[in-house]
């Protein structure tokens, strides 16, 4: 394998997929000297699964047609099971409510999680494309993460806090960086001067977690 | 207030909404429930989520025409002060009798069970639990949590920022090179 690599969660490649841009995806992987990896687990929820269903059928035989083709690649790294079991396990008990922990995230998105780390233990640069909120505020933000479930469900919130250090050394982009790159690099070949904020948006209103006043930032970027 | 507590007030007001007819009422006992369904996960506390959000929507349409609901609802709390041991089934029984109530309209409102699903499992991870769990707990597509959250304002919350925008354009750049 490369030295390089970006794995993906479920939620770009469905923010990607449901915007009909997965083609992005094809154009930015001639330019990264590397590979995109995804998991057995997200290989379920973006393939498996929803070729299963009706209404997701044509996206997920995209997404089936990239891993196909060789764009997306399917980690086969040793040992990805149990780590990502270990870090479920640690982040499922970060944070306890009325005496009984709370279950926060799941396999798909914390096997992205485990693959990095093995990576990285080999020295292989990497980053995580993750769209949904809750894994990147594990990683980056996991107090600001306690406080926020302490407001949101009315309750007092035990952080475990000697957990968090296991989360403190992965690296999160979204498909929102990943539309922007390709804009700069000038890989996406339609529209005019609106065509950031059109993507932006697309993939925001399909579940990337990017606000407004992220979007506005990330578009007067040089 | 335990949680068996709390469902029970829960389906003893949507009683009283549902004779009232009273649909805003409805959705927000519905909208009561998510800070208990977020935290403990339980699936009776979500299924009563979805069953009042989807009685408000169903009465809005005028199906619920007569009185069988409430008394299903008040089995369902019998059970409930009894132990519980059945609460799970008598939910199962009450949602079938949901989709019986009106006969011509089982597509309909069994649809209305599935937006609802798809509406509690956006006010769940609204609150902090992953999209990928959410999913799970609510037996929909992360595919269908995406595409109806990225249309609500949960990505705005302030909260959700963790990371400069140059700083994140920075990762991105730097992978590329």
């Amino acid at each position: 394998m490369k030295q390089k690599a970006i794995i993906f969660d479920a939620s770009t490649l469905i923010s990607l997929a449901m915007n009909g841009i997965l083609d992005i995806l094809e154009e930015l992987k001639k330019v990264f000297k590397g590979s995109f990896l995804i998991t057995e687990d997200v290989k379920k929820e973006v393939i498996d699964k929803p070729l299963t269903i009706t209404r997701f059928k044509l996206e997920a035989l995209r997404v089936k047609h990239l891993l196909d083709k060789g764009v997306l690649e399917l980690s086969n790294e040793e040992g990805i099971q149990k780590r990502t079991q270990d870090i479920l396990d640690m982040a499922n008990s970060s944070f306890e409510g009325k005496g009984k922990d709370i279950k926060l995230v799941s396999a798909g998105e914390i096997s992205c999680l485990a693959l990095s780390e093995i990576l990285s233990k080999k020295k292989i640069l990497n980053v995580v494309a993750i769209d949904e909120r809750t894994t990147r505020m594990l990683v980056e933000s996991p107090d600001k993460l306690g406080e926020f479930l302490e407001r949101k469900m009315h309750t007092k919130i035990i952080s475990k806090k000697t957990n968090f250090d296991i989360f403190k050394n992965f690296k999160i982009i979204r498909s929102a960086e990943l539309v922007y790159i390709a804009h700069k690099k000038k890989l996406v070949k339609i529209g005019n001067g609106q065509l950031l904020d059109a993507l932006l948006w697309a993939v925001k209103f399909k579940g990337c977690s990017i606000s407004n006043q992220e979007i506005n930032e990330m578009k007067k970027i040089k | 207030m335990k949680d068996g507590e709390n469902i029970i007030r829960i389906l003893e007001e949507t009683k009283v909404a549902l004779k009232a007819k009273d649909t805003l009422k409805l959705k927000q006992l519905s909208d009561q429930t998510n800070n208990t369904a977020s935290r403990t996960q339980d699936a009776d506390n979500i299924a009563v989520a979805v069953i009042v959000y989807s009685l408000g929507k169903i009465l809005e349409r005028g199906y619920l025409g007569d009185g069988l609901i409430v008394k299903r609802i008040d089995a369902v709390i019998k059970n409930i002060k009894k132990g519980g041991n059945l609460l799970t089934n008598s939910l199962k029984q009450l949602r079938a009798e949901i989709e019986r109530v009106s006969p011509g309209m089982k597509k309909y409102i069994q649809e209305v069970f599935r937006k609802a699903s798809i509406n509690k499992a956006s006010k769940i991870y609204g609150h902090g639990v992953s999209m990928e769990n959410t999913a799970k707990l609510l037996g929909i597509t992360v595919w269908e949590l995406a595409n109806y959250a990225g249309q609500t304002g949960i990505s705005d919350s302030p909260e959700s920022k963790t990371l400069g925008i140059r700083e994140r354009i920075k990762l991105v750049k730097e992978i590329f090179e």
